[in-house]
């Protein structure tokens, strides 16, 4: 799991999170908002209850005023009066009671007025009646309308009572419908909201869960990792080790401490500690070289000894490179190798080379010898011969002269022989230079040496666009002249040389000659020409040193050229043959790598 | 008292020339011990004049016909390769007797007995001189300085080359470029 | 050339070689005078004198001890007095590099040793007069490269 979706996870599970929290905090708001609607719908059902309850009270005030007042009126004793006055105070108080009760409802209020001045009017009619009685006046006219009078007026206030009850009922009814509808939905929504809740934590604990299972596939990488790096610093012989720079922490791998030659994390990984096993002449430089890594961030290695408590000394090598951590740390993350074997192996490497350079030198000497000292003694010997036959030739008889021409014959021979076999000595010289050449050009210088030759033979020489190739100039150089020279040299007496030379670049695997070649594709060169050629039988013998096909009275030569040309091409990796039919002509292929 | 003197003639001389040729405003050029090059032809007035103040000091103007002609042959026949006007179609014989009104076995026999050499051989040394030139200051190919020389193949201009200086044109060009390499790298 | 001579010196460690040289030079008809050292040392003492005259042309063999003529030629191409002379190598060995790297190194002109006296005589007259072709025609001396 990279970073990235590890940042994606946690963002997920948040948004989950925040997501929950606002489902829980609506589900609370609108519980809230229920309950208090259903305690708003009891205490209507309550009130309403009460009103009815007040009304029948004031019903029943009013039934007891009205039969003490008859009794009163049948007795005339003004004790059955009492339940009347009662009444009066009864009325009132849950006249306040129903007042409060519908405050909030004007026409409630309204209908209670009305009420109100019923039941005054009512006791007023009362008075009026007792006074009547009072006075004996039972039986008058004025004593019956006032009683048809009352009779009405109760008549009016039990109406008048009924409606108000009606009316509250009516309200109480209204809203309960309306609040039984608002709660009809509220189970569903409940329900549904919960279920998306659900949802949401399952889907984030599906996540949660994968998450995990990615995280403990990728701690097992990290365990088989940790595992293959522990075998890999084992087995190449180096450690690593992080040195937190903030803090100046360090932390070494197991075999960190095997390269000092100790046990695992058996003391301490601090800088001191570790300081206590470099040699002691390289602490300074090691140090700076340590101070630099810390200001650079990156330096390619530092070399250093160490000496281990058994006494053996080790050349370690060590790299780098600072890195930070997501918290802004630095950190210095190092590797450590041990080299001893290389710088062992190179010690060794070294001494041979110095001895291979010394062998080299001797060889040049003697090149150098062979070259100078041993020509010079041959050229006096045939100058003193010319001294001699120019100055003395009367004194000596025609056979010495004879001789002394067979001498100077022999003495030339040994001159061209001694040079052949310098010139293929230096072709043996190791330390050429490769340089990218146009052969053209190297066939034209080739061509400039042999254009006295050329002309003299009135040779034709002919050649394909050749590639540039790295080679050492001066050696294809030598053998394109070498091989041009053989041609020019064998060519027919009474036949103009004619020298086709030919170029393709080839894959190895489509040429027979290339069984054995390393490189894959190579340039081939054909050298043509139309002399005197040679029998095939002899074509091993011809790249053969000082070997001769022809009598050198003959043809002269020395049989070193042709050596040449394969030393070159061998020097070149590359590779040469030979096939010729004799009295057609030779042809040599030259093979270089690409 | 004696004294005793080293005198170094050379520098004698050369103090005596300059003197000379500075009074008479003539600018000149010592090419070697006896030999002087004027830049510019004498009049006859200033040939008395500078005759008459060096045999104060017992130097002598040599004299010799024979000599002034062979630098007319010379002057004709480097005119002849260096000016690219002159028409190099022109056999080097016939060029020359038309010039200086001698035949040309006059001026041939002339010319190796002051010299040495043939005329033949002089007009091969300055033909190579110029492609010498040629390969070291320009980008012309050998082919194309064959061409521009006359030669009727780059073979013979390659052959003639080798004969002369002993290597190849492509050697010659790679020793004189190596040693240019090193001036700058002690200059540097 | 007519009443003036050539100075010539050739530096050879090898007595045989001086006498061929020598004798060359005296059965030719140029106005020459020779003179010889035996080795590089004896040559740069010489030509290092101040009151030394200098000569025209300079034969220097290659493989002398003490001083050898490689280290010759580095020492007269570093003297700006020295700068006029025409210097030519005279060595029995002729391989390429040798050859190469003293014309690089300043020589003019590179002779291996014949091998026969006639050969000599005409080597060493075509020497002297290639010479007083550059000198007498004003040749470019910078150009001047030749391998007998």
């Amino acid at each position: 799991m990279d970073s990235k979706n590890v940042f994606k996870s946690v963002l997920f599970l948040r948004i989950v999170l925040l997501m929950g929290l606002f489902i829980i905090l609506v589900i609370g708001g609108f519980t809230y908002k229920h309950i208090s609607d259903l305690t708003k719908s009891t205490k209507i059902v309550i009130s309403t209850y009460e009103v009815n309850v007040e009304l029948e009270h004031i019903n029943s005030y009013l039934s007891n005023a009205e039969s003490g007042h008859r009794k009163y009126i049948l007795t005339k004793d003004t004790s059955y009066l009492e339940p009347y006055f009662d009444a009066r105070k009864n009325i009132n108080s849950s006249f306040l009671q129903l007042k409060k009760l519908t405050i909030v409802n004007a026409k409630q209020q309204e209908n209670l007025a009305v009420l109100n001045n019923l039941i005054d009017k009512l006791f007023t009619n009362f008075s009026k009646t007792d006074a009547l009685v009072k006075n004996d006046e039972i039986s008058t006219e004025s004593f019956k309308t006032q009683l048809f009078e009352e009779k009405i007026i109760l008549d009016s206030i039990r109406k008048q009572v009924s409606e108000i009850i009606d009316l509250e009922n009516k309200l109480l009814n209204e809203r309960q419908k309306e609040y039984q509808s608002d709660l009809k939905f509220t189970p569903l929504f409940f329900y549904l909201v919960l279920l998306v809740t659900l949802l949401i934590i399952i889907i984030a604990f599906s996540k949660i869960n994968t998450d995990l299972l990615k995280i403990k596939a990728k701690n097992d990488q990290l365990l088989i990792f940790k595992e293959s790096t522990n075998q890999s610093e084992i087995i190449g012989k180096h450690g690593n080790w992080v040195w937190h720079i903030d803090s100046n922490i360090f932390t070494y791998s197991d075999n960190f401490f095997r390269l000092l030659g100790e046990e695992p994390q058996s003391f301490e990984a601090n800088f001191d500690n570790f300081l206590k096993f470099v040699h002691p002449e390289d602490v300074d430089r090691l140090a700076k070289e340590l101070d630099k890594m810390i200001k650079n961030e990156e330096l390619p290695f530092v070399s250093y000894r160490i000496v281990q408590k058994n006494g053996t000394t080790k050349y370690l090598k060590a790299y780098a490179k600072a890195f930070y951590s997501a918290d802004g740390q630095k950190r210095l993350l190092g590797i450590t190798s041990d080299i001893t074997d290389e710088i062992e192996s190179f010690l060794v490497l070294e001494q041979r080379n110095l001895e291979l350079e010394h062998n080299n030198e001797e060889l040049s000497e003697f090149t150098y010898v062979a070259s100078h000292d041993l020509q010079e003694p041959l050229r006096k010997i045939q100058t003193f011969i010319s001294r001699l036959e120019e100055k003395e030739s009367k004194n000596i008889s025609s056979t010495g002269l004879q001789y002394l021409e067979r001498i100077n014959v022999a003495v030339t021979r040994m001159r061209l022989l001694i040079d052949d076999l310098l010139q293929f000595s230096r072709t043996n010289k190791p330390d050429k230079e490769f340089v990218v050449t146009d052969l053209n050009d190297l066939l034209e210088f080739a061509t400039q040496d042999l254009a006295e030759i050329i002309s003299e033979k009135k040779a034709i020489i002919t050649s394909a666009i050749l590639p540039k190739v790295s080679v050492i100039p001066f050696q294809i150089q030598q053998m394109f002249l070498n091989l041009l020279s053989n041609s020019l040299k064998y060519s027919k007496n009474d036949t103009a040389p004619i020298i086709n030379i030919e170029y393709t670049k080839i894959k190895a695997k489509e040429d027979i000659h290339l069984n054995n070649a390393v490189k894959s594709s190579y340039h081939k060169i054909t050298f043509l020409d139309n002399g005197i050629g040679f029998e095939q039988k002899y074509v091993d013998q011809i790249f053969e040193l000082f070997s001769r096909l022809h009598d050198k009275e003959e043809y002269s030569g020395t049989g070193v050229g042709l050596s040449i040309c394969k030393k070159i091409v061998d020097n070149h990796q590359g590779f040469i043959f030979a096939e010729s039919e004799l009295h057609v002509g030779a042809i040599f292929t030259i093979y270089l790598p690409e | 008292m004696k004294l005793f003197l080293k005198f170094d003639f050379n520098t004698i001389s050369k103090k005596i020339l300059e003197s000379k040729f500075n009074e008479l405003n003539l600018e000149y050029k010592i090419v070697g011990f006896g030999e002087v090059e004027l830049l510019k032809n004498l009049t006859s007035e200033e040939y008395d004049a500078l005759k008459d103040s060096f045999n104060d000091y017992g130097i002598k103007i040599v004299e010799n016909e024979k000599s002034i002609l062979v630098q007319k042959i010379k002057d004709a026949l480097i005119d002849m390769v260096f000016n690219e006007d002159t028409n190099v179609n022109v056999k080097s014989s016939v060029y020359l007797s038309e010039k200086l009104g001698h035949s040309y076995g006059y001026l041939s026999n002339l010319f190796s007995e002051v010299t040495y050499s043939s005329i033949e051989n002089f007009m091969i040394i300055q033909k190579i001189e110029y492609s010498k030139q040629l390969l070291l200051n320009t980008d012309l190919t050998l082919t194309e300085i064959a061409f521009k020389l006359n030669y009727s193949s780059v073979a013979h201009l390659s052959t003639q080359f080798k004969n002369t200086t002993g290597i190849t044109p492509s050697a010659f060009q790679r020793i004189i470029f190596k040693r240019r390499d090193i001036a700058q790298q002690k200059t540097k | 050339m007519q009443n003036e001579y050539i100075y010539l010196i050739l530096a050879d460690d090898d007595k045989d070689d001086r006498l061929f040289f020598t004798d060359a030079f005296s059965e030719l008809k140029i106005n020459t005078k020779v003179n010889t050292f035996n080795d590089g040392v004896e040559l740069m003492n010489y030509l290092n004198k101040e009151d030394s005259l200098m000569p025209n042309v300079l034969f220097l063999d290659l493989n002398m001890p003490k001083k050898t003529g490689i280290e010759c030629l580095i020492e007269i191409k570093a003297n700006t007095k020295m700068s006029g002379i025409a210097i030519v190598i005279y060595s029995t060995s002729a391989s390429e590099e040798d050859i190469e790297k003293t014309f690089v190194l300043g020589a003019n002109i590179y002779i291996k040793k014949p091998d026969s006296f006639k050969k000599l005589k005409k080597v060493l007259s075509e020497v002297v007069s290639i010479n007083w072709q550059y000198h007498t025609n004003s040749l470019n001396k910078d150009n001047f490269l030749l391998r007998l």
